[in-house]
């Protein structure tokens, strides 16, 4: 059995030899990027280094997935918005949002998706990327792209004090505005599975019930994020950062193949409100473990994650670049020699 | 003046109107305090902050959420600009200035803002440098202001590693100058490990780190008036 053929049938929930280690977020690493010889700024905008880099992270380490792109402006860039990728920055910085598309309560109303948003902004380019990392690694592993999520593409391309404050007192104006979102966010997904991707992540990072509260969640959040996993044909995953334990049944209700959680998501008793037949991806922190633990940090947070439950060991973030390659390895081992024995 | 009574009337029609985020309540108890002559210091601790720390307590027991949190800064903010200019100045033997700002490659600053209102309230000199902030304008602000603190703050993993260079610079430069620093992604580990002296994790940390710092001031300040 190979990665891909593990990652698939996990997906389709049929028998594995062990818990794969993957996942549907960043994880390029500056391992791979120097070895390539190219930097970070730049593979944002060239579908052949984004590519590279992406699946390097299965050459170096059997990472067992091949992700792009590698930063969260894509969507709203197609619908508009300014991206800043900090090309003179000698470390790594993300590109984020240079100017919002809405810059106050009237603008909700006139805001619409650009004629040919499908062919707008860097779609065509992740395309390419996916199309090129399909070719190199497609065999081996399981390739994956990633999406916004409603609310969180609302919160870029408007101010998230304002979105956040609105939610509560014109929720009917936001629900407007996420629907706009959802269809823009259902187009992208088109065009990456046109493209040949087997699963897509949906991140609706912002709505975590570190911010906002369940009954906002149910109302208002679920709907257009049901919206677009019902038209996403490929696989897929529903991802929120932060404390997710009070709404992962709600994630669930959302439609998606399975919900992805980070490090401060009780897994053991998410498990227990889910049931053994779900499939729970995340919980190792992508950061605090990952990069800044040792390796026996590593492999006992990797050991943990399995005994807790996970169906993937599946890093709960973006993996930061500068991730030591060590790390990596010992991340790989401890799947491999732990992963089975559940 | 206003007695007892009276004064405590609009004390809680201040904490009530952060409490439950209406602006016209605060603004009117506002001009109540300072047309019958209330200590405006008092009009905003005993009224005014005091309804933060209840929310800071609510959100704590996720009663209220942000969105929640925003509009109570709001009615907070609606109030303090009427009583802010009827302030004594607070001669607390400290300079208080302090630079804030969120780290470059991140542009949330929600948490910052609400860190911030806490030192507006405090008397603080704030040098806002607002969001996506290049480190080096850390750096310089603080040796060009000489704030005794700087606060860092960023919301997601993949920008919060800019911080311990900020951190390691200014303490070269200043290591009497105090590093804060917050965001969902920070923690006391490293916090710790950065050298920074205080972090917050969310609104609500951030919120009552910010409070017990002011409640501080406020003891000094209430310390000195009895001498």
């Amino acid at each position: 059995m190979n990665s891909r053929e593990r990652v698939l049938k996990l997906f389709r929930k049929e028998a594995i030899d062990r818990v794969p280690c993957f996942s549907g977020m960043g994880n390029v690493t500056e391992t791979g990027i120097n070895q390539l010889g190219y930097r970070f700024a730049g593979i944002h905008l060239d579908a052949k280094q984004m590519a590279d880099t992406a699946a390097s992270t299965y050459k170096l380490f059997g990472y067992e997935c091949g992700v792009v792109p590698v930063d969260l402006c894509v969507e709203a860039e197609a619908m508009g918005c300014v991206i800043n990728v900090y090309p003179h920055a000698d470390g790594i910085i993300y590109p984020t949002i240079k100017e919002k598309l809405i810059h106050n309560e009237a603008e909700m109303d006139t805001i619409k998706i650009p004629e040919g948003y499908a062919g707008k902004g860097r779609i065509p380019l992740i395309m390419d990327a996916i199309r090129l990392m399909k070719a190199d690694i497609g065999n081996d592993v399981a390739v994956g792209s990633y999406v916004l999520g409603p609310f969180t593409l609302a919160g870029q391309i408007m101010e998230l004090n304002d979105l956040l404050k609105l939610s509560f007192k014109k929720a009917d104006k936001v629900a407007a505005l996420l629907d706009i979102c959802a269809d823009a966010i259902i187009m992208t997904a088109k065009e990456y599975e046109k493209a040949g991707v087997d699963f897509i992540t949906v991140r609706e990072m912002g709505a975590t019930s570190d911010v906002l509260s369940p009954r906002v969640f149910k109302n208002l959040i679920m709907p257009p994020l049901q919206k677009v996993i019902k038209e996403i044909s490929a696989y897929s995953v529903l991802h929120i950062c932060g404390k997710t334990n009070d709404i992962v049944t709600f994630m669930m209700d959302c439609g998606p193949t399975a919900i992805s959680v980070e490090q401060k998501n009780d897994v053991v008793e998410s498990r227990k409100k889910l049931g053994n037949d779900a499939l729970i991806f995340g919980n190792l922190d992508a950061y605090n473990v990952l990069v800044t633990g040792s390796e026996d940090t590593v492999r006992s947070a990797v050991r943990k994650c399995i005994d807790d439950g996970v169906s993937a060991v599946w890093p709960g973030c973006d993996i930061w670049p500068t991730v030591p390659p060590q790390n990596m390895k010992a991340m790989m081992e401890e799947t491999i020699s732990y992963g089975g024995k559940r | 003046m206003a007695d007892e009574s009276r004064k405590k009337e609009i004390l809680e029609k201040l904490r009530n109107g952060v409490i439950q985020y209406d602006e016209d309540a605060c603004r009117e108890g506002a001009n109540e305090a300072v047309a019958e002559g209330l200590d405006a210091n008092e009009a905003i601790f005993d009224g005014l902050v005091s309804g933060m720390e209840e929310v800071g307590r609510l959100f704590e027991a996720q009663e209220y959420f942000v969105p929640e949190i925003l509009m109570c800064a709001d009615a907070l903010y609606a109030g303090l600009d009427i009583l802010k200019p009827h302030c004594k100045q607070m001669d607390l033997g400290v300079k208080g200035s302090v630079v804030i700002g969120t780290v470059e490659g991140d542009v949330h600053d929600i948490g910052k803002n609400l860190v911030k209102m806490m030192f507006d309230v405090a008397g603080f000199n704030v040098y806002d440098l607002g969001r996506d902030v290049p480190l080096d304008k850390f750096v310089e602000e603080q040796l060009k202001t000489d704030s005794e603190l700087v606060c860092l703050s960023a919301m997601m993993t993949t920008s919060m590693v800019g911080m311990p260079k900020v951190i390691e610079k200014i303490k070269e430069k200043n290591p009497n100058c105090m590093i804060m620093i917050g965001g969902a992604p920070t923690s006391k580990e490293l916090a710790d490990k950065w050298g920074a002296d205080g972090y917050a994790e969310d609104a609500s940390n951030a919120l009552k780190e910010a409070i017990k710092m002011v409640a501080f001031l406020k003891k000094l300040r209430d310390e000195k008036l009895q001498k």
